[in-house]
């Protein structure tokens, strides 16, 4: 709350200033999404329901521009949160309310603001409605660059968890960026060095302060980007602070929380050019785990950003057992974390050469592997964690007619790594776009999935009917035939006219992972009706 | 009638920073160049319809250039973890065309009001924002370029 009132009056103490400099010409901009369920019973999936059968999560944001000037809120309502979600979402709040002034090389932002170190290893905080996550910190930043060589930014605050900002937990980072290339006028490449520092503050217990644990803690980060014609190598190496990991399950040494200090590697190699498009990221972390509170369990509750690097799936089928990074655990088993990459290639076969044909032909190649570390402070890879192999091609095959296909190897280790054991499954996938006028078309969804573990195979259709630019009906299944005879169907339609959208559809969903940006929550089972309607203005 | 047009200005581009396709920051008020008006699109790697709308741009791109002085603008949400991946897959799809931005911290997107991609808009030659959409369904590049037209 005190840190509430500093930071209205941070905004109080900036505003008179700025509004002096503006001559009226302010404008308003804003957003609102409404997504809520009516939940059904349904005894075959033994689906949740939310108390009065009936979830709803609401998000209305408005910001105000007038020259360098601007300013926003953010209400959200959760009446109550949609099944599935976090458990700190509740109620209706003011959770978003800032101040902000830039110029080209300066800023300065009081209230709550979303920002990230590098690729987000040390620090970083976002929101993603699809998880139910927003990390904003409340607090205040200054930025300032200096022509395109040097950039330096500090910040300070309390992170956002749930739907208020954590009441211990503080902030504090500077991040910096300085470009050798622009300094000596390099024209065809670029060079450039990062670096940051991030300290954080939280009480510890007594009991984990005799453990050894400090209430504030510094991590850091080294960054190197270098980029010419067409290939980039960037490459990062973290110290992510200590951690707490406490686990009342296990006992280590007969104590109930180990401490940890984190550290992160990351490389990526990429190429661009001639239709060629290559990439390639290695990353190994170790205890990086970094929370917003220690005491809270909830999927929202991180203050960096891990997610899984391997191919991104759109299709239901194929998401089934999605990858879950593990960058450390006491939780069954203790392991430190993993090591892996992802290789992807995408290829444009143009038009009028023999493969691309009168209309071309895209394809994609996405290999990924990971392990579990063989031993703390190791580079050496020990249970196989996860392993893909993906190859998509697409093609306009005549002016009405597209054509995708995937195909999709998965290896899953469903114990995270305690077992060597692991699922294996086959998927294709057939994604089929018919155009009948150029406003109206169908699109089709086969797809297969082949396994000899867990529930065996499954397959799924689904069917799309687009009047453009208004009106998409569909429906879908996915039929688990191999063992517990499940079908999972969904039909709907939506409706877009501008910028407003709303979609209603009902149906039956399967407990699993939902994954947004590589990060996954776990959704139960539930079957109801949704309607999803989403505004700007 | 002055002073109506200026109290109900039109949403603008507005000024954030965003990486280029080399991973120079940029500012987004520089897009807006007083001669040509642009379609702006939103997109991810994980969205299929955002891939799907840009590819049917991309198509009919060469006949519209022909009739219409514009820009396409692909504004990659992807984070910092995806980036390489967007611009290979931007490479890999043939669209060198389209200006390719990388808003790494939805800096960009948030400002527009994004909430789910694909969105689009379409803006004339002085940033001002006329038209925009949200989702997308096969053959709405259609009244994208009306739009276009309208402001040649």
């Amino acid at each position: 709350m005190k840190r509430a009132l500093l930071a209205l009056l941070l905004c109080g103490a900036v505003a008179p200033a700025v509004l002096a400099q503006t001559d009226g010409k302010g404008y308003l901009v804003g957003s609102f999404e409404s997504n809520s369920i009516v939940y059904a019973d349904d005894s075959v999936t033994n689906a949740q329901k939310a108390e009065g059968n009936f979830g709803t999560n609401n998000y209305l944001k408005a910001d105000y521009y007038a020259g360098n000037f601007s300013a926003g809120i953010q209400m959200e309502a959760y009446q109550p949160a949609l099944v599935g979600y976090p458990n700190n979402l509740e109620g209706a709040h003011l959770t978003n309310y800032y101040m902000q002034w830039a110029d080209e090389d300066f800023a300065v932002t009081a209230g709550t603001f979303y920002d990230q170190f590098g690729s987000g290893l040390l620090f970083r905080t976002y929101e993603d409605r699809t998880l139910g996550m927003n990390t904003a910190m409340l607090g205040a930043r200054i930025s300032y660059q200096y022509k395109d060589i040097a950039r330096l930014k500090a910040l300070w605050g309390a992170p956002r968890l749930g739907v208020e900002a954590a009441p211990e937990t503080q902030v504090r980072g500077v991040d910096g960026s300085f470009s050798l290339s622009s300094l000596l006028g390099w024209g065809a490449t670029n060079l450039a060095f990062e670096g940051s520092l991030l300290n954080r503050y939280e009480p510890v217990s007594p009991i984990q302060e005799e453990l050894g644990a400090n209430a504030s803690t510094m991590g850091y980060s080294a960054r190197l980007n270098f980029e010419r014609s067409g290939f980039i190598a960037r490459a990062e190496w973290v110290d992510g602070g200590e951690k707490i990991y406490s686990n009342p399950n296990i006992l280590i040494d007969g104590k109930a929380n180990l401490i940890k200090r984190g550290n992160a590697q990351l490389v990526e190699l990429s190429y661009s050019g001639g239709g060629l498009g290559v990439s390639f990221t290695g990353r190994r972390m170790e205890w990086m785990a970094s929370k917003v509170s220690y005491a809270s369990s909830q999927t929202n509750n991180a203050l960096n950003y891990l997610p899984a690097l391997c191919a991104q799936y759109s299709y239901a089928i194929t998401n089934l057992n999605p990858y879950i990074p593990q960058p450390g655990t006491t939780s069954g088993f203790i392991n430190s974390g993993e090591i892996g990459g992802q290789l992807d290639v995408y290829y444009n076969f143009r038009r009028g050469t023999t493969l691309g044909g009168k209309r071309g032909m895209k394809v994609n190649l996405n290999l990924s592997t990971y392990y579990n570390l063989k031993e703390e402070g190791s580079y050496v890879p020990k249970t196989l964690l996860w392993r893909n192999v993906n190859v998509g091609v697409e093609k306009q095959v005549s002016r009405k007619f597209k054509m995708q296909l995937l195909y999709s190897m998965q290896e899953y280790n469903p114990s995270h790594g305690e077992g060597r054991g692991t699922w294996l499954s086959n998927m294709v996938v057939a994604d089929l776009l018919y155009k009948y006028t150029p406003t109206f078309s169908t699109r089709m969804e086969l797809a297969y999935l082949t396994t000899f573990e867990d529930h065996k195979d499954w397959m799924s259709g689904l069917l799309e009917v687009n009047f453009a630019p208004a009106w998409s009906l569909f429906a879908s299944d996915m039929f688990n035939h191999g063992d517990t005879k499940i079908h999972y169907y969904n039909f709907g339609f939506s409706y877009t006219a501008g910028r407003t959208r709303v979609a209603l559809s009902y149906g039956r969903n399967r407990a699993g992972m939902v994954c947004s940006g590589g990060v996954c929550r776990l959704m139960p089972a539930y079957t109801g009706g949704n309607l999803v309607v989403s505004t700007s203005f | 009638m002055m002073l109506l047009i200026s109290s109900a200005a039109m949403a603008q581009i507005p000024s954030v920073k965003v990486e280029d396709g080399k991973g120079k920051v940029i500012n987004t008020s520089e897009l807006v160049d007083g001669e040509t008006p642009m379609i702006i699109s939103f997109w991810a790697v994980t969205c299929k319809p955002c891939i799907r709308e840009l590819d049917a741009i991309n198509d009919v791109y060469p006949d519209w250039i022909e009739e219409a002085n514009f820009r396409v603008v692909a504004v990659s949400t992807d984070d910092a973890r995806f980036t390489a991946q967007a611009r290979s897959l931007a490479e890999g799809h043939g669209w060198g065309d389209y200006t390719l931005l990388y808003d790494k911290n939805g800096d960009f997107k948030r400002a527009m009001n994004v909430q789910f991609t694909p969105q689009v808009y379409v803006v004339d030659k002085n940033g001002n924002i006329v038209y925009s959409h949200t989702g997308y369904t096969p053959g709405g590049e259609y009244e994208l370029f009306e739009q276009i037209k309208k402001l040649q």
